[in-house]
């Protein structure tokens, strides 16, 4: 097979098809909304925070009501099983200035060294993403760098109600504002999709400038909050520092889960947790290693204690009350408490018990 | 609101912060989100429960 080698825009080979010009372009985890560890559906959202597609966060300061899904509905002959769908279930069609909806994403320091913000070779980045609405009309795009608390906004437009269509952003690098070499947030990518005039009032910020809330936003976006009659998809979502939109980089389920598993895991019923011990005849210590090293030491929530079943001496007890301790990026000492005593220094195991909504997450989003 | 922790086997103060609201341990790491929302709610003025006698 002949191949055409494209600086651009990747590899062209003789049977015309276009492939990635590089493996690990695309700088955005989970862009085709394949994992959802937490859930696949929540309803009732009123406020910020990760529901269902990991890697993605939704902004919501009192716009509305929401439910958000990992949606099957995806555009036709272009690879992706998934979207991530905001369907409005409470409107609110008249924002007060300080309102706002927007569905983020956001990429850690250590991720964007290659991008050469803040140098003379600042890299130009082209984002691409499929989007479907009912609610046609211009919509804005940021990109926000806290670092050195600079952003930049482009609107794109959706053209025809309810189809797929596909857009491309591309802009300059910035070659002011340096990205820590860190784990902390290094950009912060958000889809404005409702706006009071806090966000809107001033000129909108088109070109790289220090952070400022009345430029960020479109005075022409739309308010997605208006109706209950409104909903959005997006999937397929690339940023490449690159000029030009490539080809969606498919990666294997397994590798881009452990790439989500840096910031979030969840296991749940019936998953065997970690070994243990009776340090004293109540408290049951064990220490879970992690998947794949976190971000940063990762925050541990339960269902609920009683959740959790402590099996030694061919029975079970069920745990009374749970803590995490000694917490890094790589491990943690779990800390059961028995509800019935058993004999000090007796080996164990910990179980989450059987049934939905039972679990144990480890949280070290951005 | 938030409390400390006691830490059995070290005898002294746990290396983590837990949240009341949801139970979550959240530990003394700065590039944790969680706990630099507690060093928020702390610089505000906000002190939190001491833990458990043990």
């Amino acid at each position: 097979m002949s191949v055409a080698i494209n600086g651009t825009n990747g590899i062209t080979y003789n049977d015309g098809s276009l492939q990635p010009s590089a493996i690990g372009k695309n700088l955005i985890i989970n862009g085709n909304m394949a994992i959802a560890q937490r859930a696949t559906s929540v309803t009732g959202i009123t406020s910020a925070g990760y529901y269902t597609c990991d890697r993605w966060n939704i902004a919501n300061t009192t716009a509305g009501t929401w439910t958000q899904t990992q949606d099957t509905d995806v555009p036709t002959g272009q690879g992706f099983a998934t979207s991530i769908k905001m369907d409005c279930t409470t409107a609110d069609a008249s924002l007060a200035v300080g309102d706002q909806l927007g569905l983020e994403t956001r990429l850690e320091g250590l991720n964007c060294q290659q991008l050469e913000y803040g140098t003379a070779n600042a890299k130009s980045t082209t984002l691409s993403f499929w989007v479907k609405s009912n609610k046609t009309g211009v919509y804005t795009f940021e990109y926000f760098q806290p670092d050195s608390s600079r952003s930049i906004s482009q609107t794109y437009t959706i053209s025809v109600a309810n189809t797929w269509e596909k857009k491309t952003i591309t802009i300059d690098g910035d070659t002011s504002g340096a990205i820590n070499n860190d784990n902390g947030l290094g950009l912060l990518l958000k889809w404005w999709l409702a706006a009071g005039t806090n966000w809107t009032s001033g000129t909108l910020a088109t070109s790289w400038a220090t952070l400022s809330n009345p430029n960020r936003v479109s005075s022409s976006n739309v308010n997605l909050a208006d109706s209950t009659s409104n909903y959005i998809n997006i999937t397929g979502v690339q940023l490449e520092a690159n000029t030009t939109a490539t080809p969606f980089e498919n990666l294997q389920y397994g590798q881009q889960l452990a790439l989500c598993q840096r910031y979030y895991w969840r296991w749940t019923d019936e998953h065997a947790v970690s070994n243990a011990t009776f340090y004293s005849t109540v408290a049951v210590y064990g220490v879970l290693s992690f998947n794949t090293t976190m971000r940063a030491a990762p925050t541990f929530t339960v269902s609920a204690a009683a959740h959790f079943n402590i099996f030694n001496s061919a029975a079970a007890t069920a745990a009374s009350a749970f803590s995490a301790s000694r917490i890094t990026e790589n491990s943690a000492r779990l800390n059961f408490t028995a509800s019935s005593a058993r004999t000090q220094g007796q080996a164990a195991w910990v179980e989450i018990i059987t049934g939905a909504g039972k679990y144990i997450e480890s949280d070290a989003e951005l | 609101m938030y409390k400390k922790l006691n830490d059995l086997i070290e005898n002294q103060e746990a290396d983590v912060i837990l949240r009341l609201s949801d139970n979550a341990s959240i530990p003394k790491d700065e590039a944790n989100t969680d706990y630099q929302a507690y060093l928020e709610w702390v610089a505000e003025g906000n002190t939190p429960e001491e833990a458990d006698e043990t």
